[in-house]
C-alpha cells in the first residue's frame, strides 16, 4: 500500500524521518518495500505569479502571458490554456526544468513570440489529473519557492500481510505508528451535515442473500455537481496510487484508502424504483446468464455464483467487485447513492477469480470487514460528496442490520506467551504492550477459558486461578483471536529483540538414518571420476518427454516405486516447455549438452540425480534415477598424451565403480537393440544384485541414436547416456563391509585364450569361465580380443587372465583339472576351443 | 724361485693392480680385472705356485706377504669401484633430466552443483544441532501443501504462493517443504528436530530473482519447552556457520499462516556490512529465511496436542542463500547448467 506522509499526518503525528519511520514499521510487521520521494523529478519547477494574460498577437488559442518568479526580470512565456488571470500563483517550469517523465523544458519561440518557460498543468506535475488547465496555487504560495518544498512528498510503499486488512488504509497505519510512536490517533471526522428529506422515503434496500452481504448501508444525496475534486484530493490519491476521475468517484477512493472500506457510487436516476415507487436497491445471486456492462464497458454474463447489487428490474453491478456502466456517476448525475456494504470474503474472492477481475477495492473485501465500518464508510463519504460536490445528504440511512456487535475477548496466560517467546516479560508489561495496539485488558473472570486452538479441534483450557488476563480485542483486529496471537502482538509491540538467543536444551529425538547418504556417496564417486552435477527442471515439453521416453524403463530396485504409469500433467503451465512432470533424465541431461555444445564446449561429462513421477489414476508416485551423459573426450589431448573420446565402456566402467563402492555384485550386462532413443548397435542393459541376490542396480546404457543427436541439436558426434536406478538412491545406507584375510599362500596366474564365434558375447565367454572354474578359480578377467589369421574370418579370440587361489598351497596338477574342466565347457556350451 | 724374486714379483704385481684399477674406465672393465688378478686362475694364483719351489721356512713369510698384497689389491679395486659407481651415477641422473617445468597430468574431477551443495552445507550444519533428515513428496495433496497448514481454500494468504497445479484430483506441485512438517509430525512424537531439504514449484515467471522450480531447507522442532529464543539460538549458530563469525542478526515480525508468532530472520547486509546499499535497499539487513512457533492448528493435523507442546519452523530458499555465498546474482544460472558457470564451484 502506497502512504504519502502529508496524508498520513492528517491522522497522527510524526517526529521521525521517514527512514527512521519506515524501520520502526518494517520492526512493527509492516515492511517498507520502499521510500519514495513524490516530486524528485521535478527540477527547476519554482512558484511564479501572473502579472499579465494577453492574447498571442499570432495564434487565436495561445496566450502571452507575463510571469515574475520574485527574484530577476519577468518571464514571457506563451501559454495555452484557458483558466489564467493575473494575481494567479501557478508552476513555472524555468528554462532547463525537467519535468516527471524526463521531458526538458527550454526556452523556445512560438509563432513568433519567444517562451522562456512553461506555466504546467497538474498532470504534468502528475500532481493532479488536469491535462487541461494551468494547477493554480494557494495565494500563499511562496514566490520563486521551489514546487518540491510545497507539494513534495514521501510515499512509503507499506507490505502490509493478508492477515491484516484493517491496516490496509491510512488510520490502520496511523494506528500502528501511534503504537510505535506513542503518538494520539485523531479520527477524520464522519458524520455528514444532512438536509432535505429522509432517505426512507426516496430509497429502500432489500438483501436477499444475507448470508453473502450481511449489512448494507446506503446513503443518498441530492443536487450535487459532478466535476474535479479539489486539487489536493487530487495530489493525494496520485501520490497514493489511484487516478482523480470527478469529485464523487474520487470521494470512494478517498474512503476506501483512508478507512480501507471500499465504496460504491450509483447514480440514483439509474436506480428503478420498486412497486412503492422507491427507488429500489435488491442485493441477490444473479440469474443465470443475467447480461450486466460493467464499468470497464465490458458486456458479462453472471452466474448463480454472483452477488449482484441490482434495481428491481436488472443488475446494476457485481457486488464488491465491480459496479455496471448504466448507473455509473457521470456529469450529468445530480443525485448520488452511497453504498457501504460487508460482504463475504470468500464469495468476493471466488467472484473476482471466476471473472478475473481482482481491484483495490475487491482486495479489500476478501480480507473482510467489521461490521462498524459499513455505516462508518457511508457516512464519511456522504461527508466527502457533499464538502466536494455540494448538494443535500438526506437525513439518516438504509441499513439491512444496524446491529454492531460489541468487541470480543481473548484470554491469554502471560506466562504461556513467556514460554512460547523465551522471555520474561512480567504481567504488567505485556498489558501495557497490548494496551498500546488498543487491547485493554484485566485479570480473567474465574469462567473465562483459553482458546489454544480452534480448529481442526477446538482446543480450550481452564487457566490456573489467578494466572490469566483477559483482553479486549478493538472490532477493526479481527486476527486474534487465540492465545498465540497474543504472544505476537506483545512480541511484535515490543520489538523481537527482546527475545534472547539461546540454544535449545530440551531432550533430542532418538537417531535415524539420513536418506542422503547413498545419494551422496554416488554424487561424490561420480564427481571424483570426472562428472560434474546438474539440476535441471522436472518439468519438461511435452515434445522433450516423448521424444526420449523409453519402451521398457529402467525397473526399480531397493523398493522403490515403480516407474511409468501415466504421466502427470499441469494444468496451469506457465509455458508447454515446462508442463509435463518427466519420467526420466535422459531428454534433461541430452537438453544440457546441446546447450554446453552450442556454447562451443567440447567436453561435456554431467550427471544428475533426479526424479521422475508418474501416476495411476489418482495415486502419484515418485522415483529416483541417476543420468549420466558423456560426450567429447574422456581425457582431452596433452603435450604428453593422446585424447581418447568418452564411450559406452567409460559408461560401462562408473557402473562397475559405483557397484564396488556401494557394495553391489559385479554387472552384468546384455545388448538392447529396441530403444529408439539409442544406437542399436551400441546400448545395453545392466545389472547387479546385492548379497542375498535382490536386484541392487539396473540401467541403460548406450550412445544416443544419431537421429536424436541431429533432432536435438546436440552437435556432438556421439553421447554416451545412461539411466540408472540405484538401491537407497531414494532413501538407503550404506552396508557394511564384511572383510576376511588375505590369504598367506600365493596365487596362480594362467593365461588362457579362448576360440570362439565372432558374434558370441564376450560376457557369455567369461560366465562359462566362471561357472566351469571350480572352486579354486579366483578371478577371470578378459584382457585381449584378437581377430585375424591363423583364426578363420568368422572367429575370434578372448585372452583371459585367470588367478587361482586357495587357503593353502596349490598344485599343478590341481591347476591343469581346473583349465581342463574349463576348456571341455567351452567346447561343450560355446562350441569354442583353446587357442594354441 | 728365491725368495726375494718372489716377493718381488708379488710386490710389482701389487703396483700394477693398483694402476689399473684406477685406470678402469667401467664397473665392467673393473669387475674383469678383478677376476684377472685374483680369480681361481688369476696372476696371484698364478705367482704364488711359484711358492712351491721356496725352502720350507721361507713359506709362512711369503704366505704373509701374499696376504698384504692380496688385501691392498681388494682395497684398490672396492676403491676404484665405489667411485666408477657415483662416476656412473652422477652420469645417468644427468643424462635423465627432464623439463620440470611442464604442467602436470591432468586429472579430472567434476564439480559438485551450487545448490544441491549449498542444501549439503545448510543440512550438515543443522545436523551437528541433532536435526534429522526427512524427505516428502513433490506431488503433494492439496491438504497437506495448504489446508494442514493453517491457509483454508479461499484464504486471502494463498495469493503468496502461485500454485502449479496437476491433472491429479486434489493434488499440486508443492509450493514449499513445509507440508513435510505434517508429514513428520504424524510419523513421529516429540521430540521432534526434523529437517527436509527439497525440490518446489510455483506459477512464477522466471526472470532473475523468479523462478519455478527452487530448492529449499525447512526445519522444525518441536517439544514441550521449544520456544522462540531456542530459534534465534540456533539461527544465530546457523549464520556464523554459514557466513563467519560474528554476523549479526535480528528478527522482525513476519507473516505465515503456518506459524504464531512469525518473524523474519535477517542477517547484517553481507555486501556493506549495515551502512546500507542498492543490494539490502539502504537497510543495512538481508533477509535470509523465514520461520515462526508452529501454529497450533498445524500442530494438531500433525496429531500433536498444542497445548501440551510447541515448536518452532524455519523455511529457506537454498538459491537465496547460495547467491549470498557466492556473489551470485541471476538465478537462472543455476538451472542453465552451462559448465563456464558450474566449474567455478568445488
Ligand atoms: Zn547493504
Amino acid at each position: 500500500m502506497r502512504v504519502p506522509l502529508s496524508w498520513l499526518r492528517d491522522y497522527v503525528d510524526v517526529e521521525l524521518t521517514p527512514e527512521q519511520l519506515a524501520e520502526r514499521l518494517t520492526l512493527l510487521g509492516m515492511e517498507v518495500q520502499k521510500i519514495e520521494r513524490w516530486g524528485a523529478d521535478w527540477k527547476d519547477v519554482v512558484v511564479g505569479e501572473l502579472l499579465a494574460v494577453e492574447r498571442h498577437p499570432h495564434a487565436d488559442r495561445l496566450f502571452l502571458t507575463r510571469v515574475t518568479v520574485g527574484a530577476g526580470e519577468p518571464l514571457d512565456i506563451v501559454c495555452g490554456a484557458t483558466n489564467i488571470a493575473p494575481g494567479q500563483r501557478v508552476p513555472v517550469a524555468l528554462p532547463g526544468a525537467v519535468l516527471p517523465g524526463g521531458r526538458r523544458i527550454e526556452r523556445t519561440e512560438k509563432m513568433g513570440v519567444t517562451s522562456n518557460g512553461m506555466l504546467c498543468s497538474g498532470d504534468e506535475l502528475r500532481l493532479t489529473a488536469d491535462a487541461d488547465e494551468i494547477l493554480i496555487l494557494s495565494d500563499t504560495a511562496p514566490l520563486g519557492a521551489e514546487l518540491i518544498s510545497l507539494y513534495g512528498d514521501i510515499v512509503l510503499d507499506v507490505d502490509v500481510k493478508p492477515n491484516r486488512g484493517d491496516a490496509l488504509s491510512l488510520v490502520g497505519l496511523a494506528r500502528e505508528v501511534a503504537a510505535a510512536t506513542g503518538a494520539q490517533i485523531r479520527w477524520p471526522e464522519t458524520d455528514p451535515v444532512e438536509g432535505g428529506d429522509d432517505i426512507e422515503q426516496r430509497l429502500a434496500v432489500t438483501v436477499e442473500a444475507p448470508d453473502l452481504c450481511p449489512r448494507f448501508v446506503a446513503r443518498r444525496l441530492s443536487g450535487v455537481r459532478v466535476g474535479a475534486s479539489p486539487d489536493l484530493v487530487q495530489m493525494r490519491l496520485l501520490a497514493a496510487g489511484m487516478r482523480p476521475v470527478s469529485n464523487v468517484v474520487d470521494a470512494s477512493n478517498y474512503v476506501m484508502l483512508e478507512l480501507g472500506k471500499p465504496i460504491h457510487t450509483f447514480d440514483a436516476a439509474a436506480i428503478a424504483a420498486g412497486t412503492d415507487g422507491r427507488a429500489t436497491i435488491v442485493v441477490r445471486r444473479a440469474r443465470q446468464d443475467e447480461p450486466l456492462e460493467t464499468l470497464d464497458h465490458v458486456r458479462r454474463t453472471l452466474d448463480r455464483e454472483t452477488l449482484v447489487i441490482a434495481d428491481p428490474e436488472r443488475a446494476l453491478g457485481i457486488a464488491g467487485i465491480m459496479g455496471g456502466a448504466d448507473s455509473e456517476v457521470s456529469e450529468t448525475t445530480t443525485d448520488v447513492v452511497v453504498e457501504s456494504a460487508i460482504f463475504d470474503p470468500v464469495a468476493i474472492r471466488r467472484t473476482g477469480q471466476r471473472y478475473a477481475l481482482r481491484s483495490e477495492a475487491s482486495l479489500r473485501f476478501e480480507k473482510g470487514h467489521e461490521v462498524r465500518l459499513a455505516r462508518i464508510g457511508a457516512d464519511r463519504c456522504a461527508r466527502l460528496v457533499a464538502e466536494w460536490a455540494g448538494g443535500d445528504v438526506a437525513r439518516g440511512r438504509v441499513d439491512s442490520d444496524s446491529v454492531e456487535p460489541a468487541p470480543s475477548t481473548v484470554t491469554f496466560r502471560p506466562d504461556r506467551v513467556n514460554r512460547l517467546l523465551g522471555t520474561s516479560l512480567s504481567v504488567d508489561e505485556q498489558r501495557a504492550l497490548l494496551a498500546r495496539v488498543g487491547l485493554e485488558s484485566e485479570a480473567a473472570e474465574p469462567d473465562d477459558r483459553v482458546t489454544v486452538a480452534l480448529e481442526p479441534q477446538p482446543v480450550v483450557v481452564e487457566p490456573a486461578p489467578g494466572t490469566a488476563i483477559t483482553a479486549l480485542v478493538p472490532t477493526w483486529r479481527r486476527d486474534i483471536v487465540i492465545e498465540a496471537d497474543v504472544a505476537e502482538e506483545v512480541a511484535r509491540v515490543r520489538g523481537y529483540d527482546v527475545v534472547p538467543s539461546v540454544l535449545p536444551h530440551t531432550p533430542m529425538p532418538g537417531w535415524r538414518p539420513s536418506p542422503l547418504e547413498v545419494r551422496d556417496a554416488v554424487r561424490e564417486m561420480l564427481i571424483g571420476a570426472g562428472l560434474s552435477e546438474v539440476i535441471t527442471f522436472a518439468l519438461v515439453s511435452p515434445r522433450l518427454h516423448d521424444a526420449f521416453g523409453l519402451r521398457a524403463p529402467v525397473p526399480s530396485v531397493g523398493g522403490e516405486p515403480p516407474p511409468g504409469g501415466d504421466r502427470i500433467e499441469v494444468t496451469n503451465p506457465l509455458s508447454r516447455d515446462h508442463s509435463i512432470l518427466r519420467q526420466g533424465l535422459l531428454g534433461s541431461l541430452a537438453d544440457v549438452v546441446g546447450t554446453n555444445r552450442r556454447q562451443g564446449r567440447a567436453d561435456v561429462a554431467i550427471f544428475e540425480v533426479g526424479k521422475g513421477y508418474g501416476r495411476e489414476g489418482d495415486r502419484t508416485r515418485e522415483w529416483w534415477r541417476l543420468g549420466v551423459a558423456l560426450t567429447g573426450a574422456a581425457e582431452p589431448a596433452a603435450w604428453n598424451r593422446a585424447g581418447r573420446p568418452w564411450d559406452v565402456d567409460d559408461a560401462k566402467g562408473l557402473l562397475e565403480l559405483l557397484c564396488r563402492r556401494l557394495g553391489f555384485g559385479e554387472p552384468a550386462y546384455a545388448a538392447e537393440r529396441d530403444e529408439p532413443v539409442l544406437h542399436p548397435g551400441r546400448s545395453l542393459r545392466a545389472s547387479a544384485t546385492g548379497d542375498g541376490g535382490a536386484p541392487t542396480l539396473e540401467a541403460v546404457v548406450g550412445e544416443l541414436h544419431p537421429d536424436v543427436v541431429g533432432a536435438w541439436e546436440l552437435r556432438a558426434e556421439r553421447v554416451v547416456v545412461a539411466e540408472v536406478a540405484v538401491a537407497g538412491l531414494g532413501g538407503g545406507q550404506l552396508t557394511a563391509v564384511r572383510a576376511s584375510p588375505p590369504s598367506r599362500h600365493p596365487a596362480v596366474e594362467r593365461d588362457l585364450a579362448v576360440v570362439v564365434a565372432d558374434d558370441q558375447p564376450a560376457a557369455s565367454v567369461v560366465d562359462v569361465i566362471r561357472a566351469s572354474g571350480g572352486d579354486l578359480l579366483h578371478s577371470a578377467t578378459l584382457f585381449d580380443i584378437y581377430r585375424g589369421a591363423p583364426l578363420a574370418d568368422d572367429e575370434k579370440s578372448l585372452a583371459h587372465r585367470l588367478v587361482f587361489a586357495a587357503d593353502r598351497t596349490l598344485t599343478e596338477a590341481e591347476i591343469d583339472a581346473a583349465i581342463e574342466g574349463i576348456t571341455a565347457a567351452v567346447a561343450t556350451e560355446l562350441g569354442g576351443r583353446l587357442r594354441a | 724361485m728365491d725368495l726375494a724374486g718372489l716377493t718381488e714379483d708379488l710386490h710389482a704385481l701389487r703396483d700394477e693392480a693398483i694402476a689399473a684399477a684406477r685406470a678402469a674406465a667401467s664397473t665392467g672393465d673393473l669387475e674383469q680385472l678383478e677376476v684377472d688378478l685374483l680369480g681361481k686362475k688369476g696372476r696371484l694364483t698364478v705367482v704364488l705356485r711359484g711358492i712351491g719351489s721356496l725352502p720350507a721356512e721361507d713359506r709362512p713369510r711369503v704366505g704373509a706377504i701374499a696376504n698384504e698384497v692380496q688385501t691392498a689389491m681388494r682395497s684398490a679395486l672396492a676403491d676404484a669401484a665405489s667411485s666408477l659407481r657415483s662416476r656412473e651415477l652422477a652420469d645417468r641422473l644427468a643424462a635423465e633430466a627432464v623439463d620440470v617445468t611442464t604442467p602436470g597430468r591432468s586429472i579430472r574431477r567434476g564439480t559438485y552443483h551450487p545448490i544441491v551443495e549449498t542444501a549439503d552445507r545448510i543440512t550438515r550444519i543443522f545436523e551437528q544441532f541433532g536435526f534429522v533428515v526427512y524427505e516428502g513428496p513433490e506431488v503433494e495433496d492439496d491438504l497437506t501443501n495448504f489446508r494442514m497448514l493453517n491457509i483454508p481454500q479461499d484464504h486471502p494468504a494463498r495469493d503468496l504462493w502461485d500454485t502449479l497445479y496437476v491433472d491429479v484430483e486434489n493434488h499440486l506441485l508443492r509450493t514449499h517443504t513445509s507440508p513435510g512438517q505434517i508429514r513428520v509430525m504424524q510419523s513421529t512424537r516429540p521430540p521432534i528436530r526434523a529437517l527436509l531439504p527439497g525440490r518446489c514449484f510455483r506459477y512464477e515467471a522466471v526472470d532473475a530473482s523468479h523462478a519455478s522450480e527452487f530448492f529449499q531447507v525447512e526445519g522444525l522442532m518441536v517439544d514441550e519447552g521449544t520456544t522462540l529464543a531456542d530459534l534465534k539460538g540456533l539461527l544465530d549458530q546457523f549464520a556464523q556457520a554459514m557466513y563467519g563469525r560474528g554476523q549479526r542478526t535480528r528478527f522482525r515480525p513476519g507473516y505465515y499462516p503456518f506459524t504464531e508468532p512469525s518473524v523474519a530472520f535477517d542477517v547484517e547486509c553481507l555486501v556493506c556490512g549495515g551502512s546500507g546499499c542498492p543490494a539490502c535497499s539502504r537497510t543495512g539487513w538481508m533477509t535470509i529465511l523465514g520461520a515462526g512457533m508452529v501454529h497450533p492448528v498445524v500442530l494438531q493435523y500433525g496429531g500433536i496436542d498444542p497445548e501440551r507442546y510447541q515448536g518452532f519452523a524455519f523455511g529457506m530458499g537454498v538459491e537465496r542463500i547460495a547467491n549470498l555465498r557466492h556473489a551470485v546474482t541471476d538465478l537462472r544460472l543455476y538451472m542453465e547448467n552451462d559448465l563456464r558457470f558450474l566449474e567455478q564451484f568445488r
